[in-house]
C-alpha cells in the first residue's frame, strides 16, 4: 500500500534529531574548551600568584566563567567569541602579574595559545555546523568531473594562507612581548618595578593592534566574497560605477594633502630647533 | 602601457612608505615624539595614494 504522507512526516524528525544533536555536541565542545582557557589563562595563573584572596577578586576570577555559560545558554557566537575572550582579560587586567613572564614559560605559553585557538576554531566552526538531510538521489554533473576551477582553487589558496596568517601574527607578537629578553630589558629599564604591569599593558596593545590588522587588513579582503550582503552588495555597486570613471577619488588628494601638510610641518620644527 | 605606470607607481609608493616608518622608529629610538608622529602620518598618506594608484591599475586593467 503507497502511503507518500508518512514519508513527509519522519523525514524533518529525523532531521530535527541531527540538528538537535548537533546543537549538543556543539555546546559540550565550547564548554569543554571554553573551561579549559578559563582555568589555563585565569584559575591556574591566579593560584599561582596567589590572587584568588577576597570577595572581588574571586568574583573577577568567576567572570568569564559566567559569560562562558552565559553564552552557552543563549548559544551567541557574539558572547561566546567576543565577550568571553574579553571577560577573561578582566581578572588578568586587575592582577597584571597572573600574565608575567614568571607565570608563562614558553612551553605553557604555546599550550595555552594552543587551548584558545583549539577554543576559537571550536566554537567558530561547530556552531555554526548544520548538517545536510541525505539527499534522496545524486546525479553526476560532467562539470564536477573536472575538479573545482583554477579561481577557486587560488580562492581557497588565499583562505588559508589567511587562516593561517590569523594565528602566526598575533601569537608571535604576544611572545614577542612577553619572552624578549630586549623588551623586558628595556622594561626594566624605564618602569623598575612596574615590569609586570608594562609587559601585560603592552600584550594587551598587540591584542589590539591584531585586532585592527584583523579587521583592515582580513576582514577587508574576504568582505567583498559576502555576496548574500544586500547592504555590502550596495556598497560594492557603488564602489565599482566610482571605479569606472578611472579617476583617483577624493582621499587620493586628501593623503597627498596631508603628506605635505606633514612633511611643511617636520620641516618647520626643525627649521625652529636649529 | 598606462596600467603598468599605475602599477609600478602603486608597488613604489606602498613599498616606500616603508622608509617612513622606519624613520618614525628611529625619531622614537631618539624620543623625538612629535617627529615621529608627523612621519607615521606621512608613511600613512602614502599607503593610501599607493592604494588609490592600484586602484587605478585594476580599473585600467578592466
Amino acid at each position: 500500500m503507497h502511503r507518500p504522507r508518512s514519508r513527509c512526516t519522519v523525514e524533518p524528525v529525523a532531521e530535527l534529531t541531527t540538528d538537535r544533536r548537533w546543537k549538543t555536541f556543539a555546546d559540550v565542545v565550547a564548554f569543554a574548551l571554553g573551561t579549559n582557557v578559563w582555568i589555563s589563562i585565569v584559575i591556574l595563573p591566579a593560584v599561582f600568584v596567589g590572587a584568588l584572596h577576597g570577595g572581588p577578586r574571586i568574583a573577577a576570577a568567576a567572570l568569564p566563567f559566567i559569560v562562558l555559560l552565559l553564552g552557552l545558554a543563549r548559544r551567541s557566537e557574539a558572547v561566546l567569541l567576543g565577550l568571553f575572550p574579553a571577560a577573561v582579560l578582566v581578572p588578568v587586567a586587575l592582577q597584571p602579574q597572573m600574565a608575567s613572564s614568571y607565570v608563562y614559560g614558553p612551553i605553557r605559553f604555546a599550550l595555552v595559545a594552543l587551548g584558545v585557538i583549539a577554543y576559537l576554531f571550536g566554537v567558530s566552526y561547530f556552531t555554526t555546523w548544520h548538517e545536510p538531510p541525505a539527499p534522496r538521489s545524486i546525479r553526476g554533473l560532467s562539470s564536477a568531473q573536472l575538479g573545482p576551477a583554477e579561481r577557486w582553487q587560488r580562492r581557497e589558496r588565499v583562505y588559508w594562507m589567511l587562516t593561517a596568517m590569523s594565528l602566526v601574527i598575533p601569537t608571535v607578537l604576544i611572545a614577542w612581548v612577553n619572552f624578549d629578553s630586549g623588551v623586558e630589558d628595556f622594561l626594566g629599564e624605564m618602569y623598575p618595578g612596574r615590569v609586570a604591569l608594562m609587559t601585560t599593558a603592552l600584550t594587551a596593545g598587540a591584542i589590539v593592534l591584531w585586532l585592527v590588522i584583523f579587521h583592515y587588513a582580513f576582514l577587508g579582503v574576504l568582505r567583498p566574497h559576502r555576496t548574500g550582503d544586500r547592504d555590502l552588495v550596495a556598497v560594492l555597486g557603488h564602489a565599482r560605477s566610482d571605479a569606472k570613471t578611472g579617476k583617483p577619488r577624493p582621499r587620493f588628494y586628501a593623503s597627498v594633502a596631508v603628506a605635505l601638510a606633514a612633511m611643511a610641518t617636520l620641516i618647520l620644527l626643525r627649521h625652529l630647533k636649529g | 602601457m598606462r596600467r603598468y605606470f599605475f602599477e609600478v607607481l602603486a608597488v613604489a609608493l606602498i613599498g616606500g612608505s616603508l622608509f617612513f616608518f622606519k624613520e618614525t622608529l628611529d625619531y622614537l629610538a631618539r624620543r623625538d615624539y612629535v617627529a615621529s608622529v608627523l612621519v607615521m602620518v606621512i608613511g600613512v598618506a602614502v599607503i593610501s595614494v599607493g592604494k588609490e594608484m592600484a586602484r587605478l591599475a585594476l580599473v585600467q586593467r578592466d
